[in-house]
């Protein structure tokens, strides 16, 4: 699905990615680990197209497509979805209509037709009821006036809207407490699939313990040091990173 | 230029000449026209008309043009709508008018009914209507328990689009009586004057919907005289247009009054629009809120200015004045200035102004769930208009 090749990339005029190389199948889940400013959530950002995060050089195939010669908007249509570390506030537009404008921006571009109003009113309300969230989610403004923990699992209800093909998580399980974290994994792990692929950044090992990946990368100065099965996950927890610098 | 003063003052000379108002009033343009001849016409010299194309006040180089292609927002309620509509022969009221409003002619005003308003250099312009005003209505409305909640809608709709029209209305709201207006121009270059005079207990919810074509220009000038617990809640609209110039002067001569009133100015093809707030406390224990959200695109430019004043002892006075603004354009221009004059002791006064660009993060946000660029960008003017509209 996903064949990272030796990118090297930068944010604003740093070069933070050196050379990484990252594959992704269908139905996979990796983990992402690392210490702070590793180049994690860059590669997210540069997965999903975030102006100021550019490649030098290095190629990222993603479903036989040139990933990097898509706009932002492109990308999510043919099915990424990064869900943001920061998600934004949009005041005065209600996630049901940013919700129904996304999907029906992405169904055009795929040449399907738009759902109407009622058909996607009845979607979202088996979405929200099927990933235990509060349904008062869909008439607020976009994450105006959420806490943390709100904005993150809209986050990941938007995911289950938009069913994406490949879903980048970057650091959603930060400032959550536990209870919230629970209804996050539990929504990603409703959306696990054959065909769907996640790529989750965290620091954290707690986050594994609810949703189980194939694989552990770590990534350290812009590229993966180390790669292994979920296990790595708990060496990690309990060395810490500090063996990188030997 | 030059000449445009005279030509405002052979104008109401000529008017005056013709003129069948009661002696009163036209000892009224008669003052008028004698302050103007002392004064000049706007220039940027002054703070007011400092960021605006002054030569726009000429028509002589009218050409018609075709309405604005963007639509305002407009909002259905559940009430009697009575439509006012002025027009060059005068004006026409709603057969659904009830005896709870009384409109009559501005021209059959009585004296102890009319309301002095000061004029100085800044606001000639506005002056000049006082001299030249020769349509407009006064409205007396006084709410019963059983009426059913009125909004009244004013038209401005003169045909003569290549001569300014000069209009004052007087709305008038009775004790304890609540009322929305709502004013808009469907042609015609005018300017207007109107004065809202709220008794105790009163309230008025306002909008200001002025959607111009190309062409058209809109001076106008409210001033609010506000009794003890009054409050108005109001919005404004100002899109296009060759040039639109609005001030707001609030007066509180009560206490335990508020006034909110959030203002869009979106000026996205070579238009010119100023828009300036004058809140004067007078008296303790009243509230303020100034909310202005402008968008300038092209060539375009925008003054906004928020001024309160608080005289001494008005003391207990809050004062809110949030300006943001976004350009769109590296021609577009935008001038922004909140401004507190304080002379009381215990006053809770914030004001703000921002300029920028449209939040790149929030862009990216929008297209990273598969909307395109254009869209966004529309959707974040619309979430950015939002926070004015909802004060």
């Amino acid at each position: 699905m996903l064949k990272v090749d030796n990118v090297f990339a930068s944010a604003g005029n740093k070069e933070i990615l050196k050379g990484l190389s990252l594959e992704v199948k269908p139905g996979e889940v990796h983990a992402i680990m690392g210490p702070n400013g590793a180049g994690k959530s860059t590669l997210g950002n540069l997965l999903a197209g975030m102006p100021h995060v550019e490649s030098q050089s290095g190629v990222i195939d993603y479903l036989g497509k040139d990933l990097l010669g898509l706009e932002p908007e492109e990308r999510a249509a043919e099915g990424v979805f990064l869900a943001f570390q920061y998600p934004v506030e949009i005041p005065g537009v209600n996630n049901m209509y940013f919700l129904r404008t996304a999907l029906n921006a992405q169904r055009k571009y795929r040449g399907e037709e738009p759902m109407d109003s009622a058909q996607f009113l009845r979607m979202v309300k088996q979405k929200i009821k099927d990933m235990n969230m509060r349904d008062d989610l869909l008439k607020r403004p976009v994450n105006v006036g959420f806490s943390g923990g709100e904005k993150k699992r809209n986050e990941v209800f938007q995911m289950g809207v938009l069913e994406p093909k490949l879903a980048i998580l970057d650091e959603t399980d930060s400032g959550l407490d536990i209870d919230a974290l629970k209804v996050v994994a539990d929504g990603v792990n409703q959306l696990r699939s054959p065909d769907r692929s996640f790529i989750i950044i965290t620091h954290y090992q707690r986050l594994l313990d609810y949703i189980q990946p194939d694989f552990v990368h770590v990534l350290a100065d812009g590229k993966i040091v180390k790669s292994g099965p979920k296990e790595l996950a708990l060496e990690l927890e309990e060395q810490g990173y500090g063996w990188l610098n030997n | 230029m030059a000449g445009l003063i005279t030509d405002w003052m052979t104008l109401a000379a000529k008017q005056l000449d013709d003129d069948v108002s009661p002696a009163w009033l036209k000892a009224k343009k008669e003052q008028a026209l004698e302050q103007l001849s002392v004064l000049k016409t706007p220039d940027r010299k002054l703070e007011y008309w400092r960021y605006t194309d002054t030569k726009r006040l000429d028509l002589s180089g009218y050409e018609p043009s075709l309405p604005s292609e963007l639509a305002l927002h407009d909002r259905a309620e559940d009430c009697e709508v009575v439509t006012i509509r002025l027009h060059d022969a005068g004006f026409e009221v709603s057969e659904n008018c009830p005896i709870s409003l009384l409109v009559k002619s501005i021209k059959d005003i009585n004296e102890s009914e009319w309301i002095d308003l000061d004029f100085t250099q800044e606001t000639v312009i506005n002056l000049v209507n006082t001299a030249n005003f020769c349509a407009g209505v006064t409205i007396k409305y006084n709410h019963t328990e059983t009426s059913k909640p009125i909004k009244l809608i004013v038209d401005y709709d003169f045909s003569k689009e290549n001569e300014w029209r000069y209009v004052r209305n007087q709305f008038q709201v009775s004790q304890n009586s609540k009322i929305s207006i709502q004013e808009q121009w469907s042609s015609g270059q005018t300017n207007v004057v109107n004065v809202f005079d709220l008794e105790a207990g009163a309230e008025i919810q306002r909008l200001q919907q002025a959607n111009l074509r190309t062409h058209q220009r809109l001076i106008s000038f409210n001033q609010f005289q506000l009794a003890g617990n009054t409050a108005v809640r109001g919005v404004n609209q100002h899109l296009g247009g060759a040039l639109q110039h609005h001030i707001h002067r609030i007066n509180f001569n009560g206490s335990q009054a508020s006034f909110k009133m959030g203002t869009v100015n979106k000026s996205i093809n070579n238009n010119n629009i100023a828009d300036l707030v004058e809140v004067n406390h007078h008296k303790k224990n009243n509230q303020s809120e100034v909310t202005h959200r402008s968008i300038a695109d092209d060539s375009s430019q925008i003054f906004t200015n928020a001024k309160a004043y608080v005289a001494v002892g008005a003391d207990d006075s809050q004062i809110e004045q949030d300006l943001k603004n976004i350009l769109l354009s590296p021609g577009a221009k935008i001038f922004s200035k909140p401004e507190l004059e304080v002379y009381a002791d215990e006053v809770v006064a914030a004001h703000g102004s921002t300029i920028g660009a449209l939040d790149e993060q929030s862009l990216f946000y929008l297209q990273s769930r598969g909307i395109g660029i254009k869209q966004a960008r529309e959707i974040m003017i619309e979430s950015f208009e939002q926070e004015a509209l909802t004060c």
